[in-house]
């Protein structure tokens, strides 16, 4: 109660008479739920996983929010973590969830971070609040991307989910639940503030304070699940060096147009994507499609999408997926030849490209309860140009935009 | 050449399988609902809307992870092991906080759970049923 009173004063109104509500219904619910009913519960998540690639030529990390990736020799690095949860239920209607989170991030370390701690509310069964530090729904299911367990595959799809380096948002969400017609309909609004930081080269892209907005709309018919979604991030902090240099110059020259539009304190990035899920029975089935649009004029704007399928026999369930990403060069010029055709310039033009394709290839075997073992393999088969996605510092003319890379996770959920 | 490969996964999967009672759904006779489709049973035991079709939160509730009838009921509800059903809770539970349905210690606590709360609901063999609890699903005779 405390947290929600504390967090819904800085908020609106309607949060705080939402705090008022749960009051009254802590007042006025029968004594504390039966005998047996576990109102304080602890869970963990997990992966040990290795992964290594065939190319010494240039790395590979999950996405954008790790600083340095993997190459051809095994490394535990990129994929294992764990997590530990606290839930709270502090009447029938108000739950306490506080979540941490230890794994190879922007810092290029393990150090614990608090991934989730909010209130949620649950108005009546069809209207639910949350305050707090919630999971970022930019795309379809892309609030569990750490919890291996939950997912059919190793990794998220790297083409599809890999330019997204934020995880969660201080701020509210509110979502609504209705039949309509056989099948269920969710809207669901966010809003918050991102604290996150995302790794550039040697340095750092601070997201600290950028605000996240969006909302989506998913209707569940039988074994279909649909889902379409926009959000947007306001951009509150510039590119770090090289690109900080970079402008200075232009900006010195007297490039001024083109020093601007390669700033991004101001701009905003915009996220639209459609998802469908289709599980019956052993078989299941993803298919999402994705896009990005900067502002600015060094991110290039990207399309992405992905299929996967899976079929369970017995404890084994085999899956195949294909992913892709490509994305367009805005063609940043300052007009003058001698200052575009600069290495810099070209390289800095060059380092927000995409253009690859994936085919996947694994299985998942369930061979006890709450844990399961996968191996996979991914081909990643793109443009030598196709670097954006490649960890800093890794790339070498000698890259051909093949990559295959091999793993091997346990993953854990109790 | 396809449909033999299909029959013998089946008579894998009925080997694998014990042979299960009849599971039915049941309710408080306070519930205010006769009859609950297989979808409403889906959404009620998925996690997706904890609200009786009259109205009343719903409070859904599993038997044991261990026992056959667990098994038995969510590979006759939506054709899933106990694996997967644990995979999909661990989504909703480490990303929205959402709890699964709580489990009772057995089929005689939840005849009592049942019987003491309008509003909540569960699956049992059907010898197990009496005047405290009334059906309100009956799975198929040939799923």
């Amino acid at each position: 109660m405390n947290t929600l009173d504390m967090l819904s004063g800085r908020r609106s109104r309607l949060l705080r008479s939402a705090a008022v509500l749960a009051a009254a219904c802590l007042l006025g619910s029968p004594a504390a739920a039966d005998a047996g009913d576990e109102r304080f519960t602890v869970g963990a998540f997990g992966t040990l996983g290795v992964a290594r690639t065939d190319n010494a030529d240039i790395g590979f990390s999950r996405d954008q929010s790790q600083a340095r990736g993997i190459s051809d020799h095994w490394s535990a690095k990129i994929d294992s973590l764990l997590g530990v949860q606290v839930n709270f239920r502090a009447t029938d209607s108000v739950e306490l969830v506080g979540q941490v989170l230890s794994r190879y991030g922007a810092h290029g370390d393990f150090r614990p971070e608090v991934a989730w701690a909010f209130a949620r509310y649950d108005v009546n069964p069809h209207l639910a609040l949350r305050v707090g530090r919630l999971g970022t729904e930019l795309y379809m299911l892309g609030d569990s991307r750490h919890v291996g367990y939950s997912q059919l595959t190793v990794r998220p799809p790297n083409d599809f989910y890999g330019q997204l380096p934020f995880y969660h948002l201080d701020g509210a969400d509110i979502a609504v639940t209705v039949p309509t017609g056989p099948g269920l309909l969710r809207a669901k609004a966010f809003y918050g503030r991102s604290d996150e930081i995302a790794p550039v080269g040697d340095e750092k892209l601070d997201l600290d304070g950028n605000m996240i907005g969006g909302a989506y709309l998913d209707y569940q018919l039988g074994n279909w699940q649909w889902r379409a979604t926009y959000a947007w991030m306001d951009l509150k902090h510039d590119l770090p060096q090289p690109v900080a240099s970079a402008r200075a110059g232009l900006y010195g020259l007297g490039f001024t147009a083109t020093a601007d539009a390669m700033g991004l304190k101001g701009k905003a990035a915009r996220f639209y994507s459609l998802g469908a899920v289709y599980d019956r029975g052993p078989l299941q089935f993803q298919a999402m499609l994705g896009q990005i649009r900067h502002d600015n004029a060094l991110y290039q704007d990207s399309t992405a999408g992905y299929l996967l399928a899976g079929y369970r026999i017995g404890q084994l369930t085999p899956y195949a997926g294909y992913s892709w990403v490509r994305s367009k060069d805005k063609g940043l010029t300052t007009g003058v030849a001698e200052v575009d055709n600069a290495v810099y310039m070209q390289d800095l033009r060059a380092a927000f490209h995409l253009d690859q394709k994936t085919f996947t290839l694994g299985a998942r075997w369930d061979f006890r309860r709450n844990m399961a073992l996968k191996a996979q393999v991914d081909m990643i088969r793109g443009s030598p140009e196709s670097i954006y996605l490649r960890p800093p510092n890794s790339i070498t003319p000698q890259f051909d935009g093949r990559i295959n890379v091999f793993s091997l996770t346990l993953d854990f959920a109790f | 050449m396809r449909r033999r490969l299909r029959c013998l996964i089946l008579g894998l999967a009925t080997l694998a399988t014990p042979a299960w009672a009849e599971l039915v759904v049941v309710a408080n006779p306070k519930s205010g609902i006769d009859r609950l489709s297989r979808q409403d049973v889906v959404h009620l035991f998925m996690g997706r809307l904890r609200q009786l079709p009259s109205g009343i939160p719903a409070v859904p509730y599993d038997l044991p992870v261990e026992s056959s009838d667990h098994a038995a009921f969510y590979r006759q509800l939506v054709n899933k092991d106990v694996s997967e059903i644990r995979a999909y809770w661990t989504r909703l539970v480490f990303s929205g906080g959402v709890r699964p349905p709580r489990a009772a210690d057995g089929p005689a606590e939840l005849v009592r759970l049942i019987a003491a709360d309008p509003g909540a609901i569960g699956y049992l063999d059907r010898s197990r049923v009496d005047a405290r609890l009334r059906i309100v699903y009956e799975f198929p005779a040939n799923p």
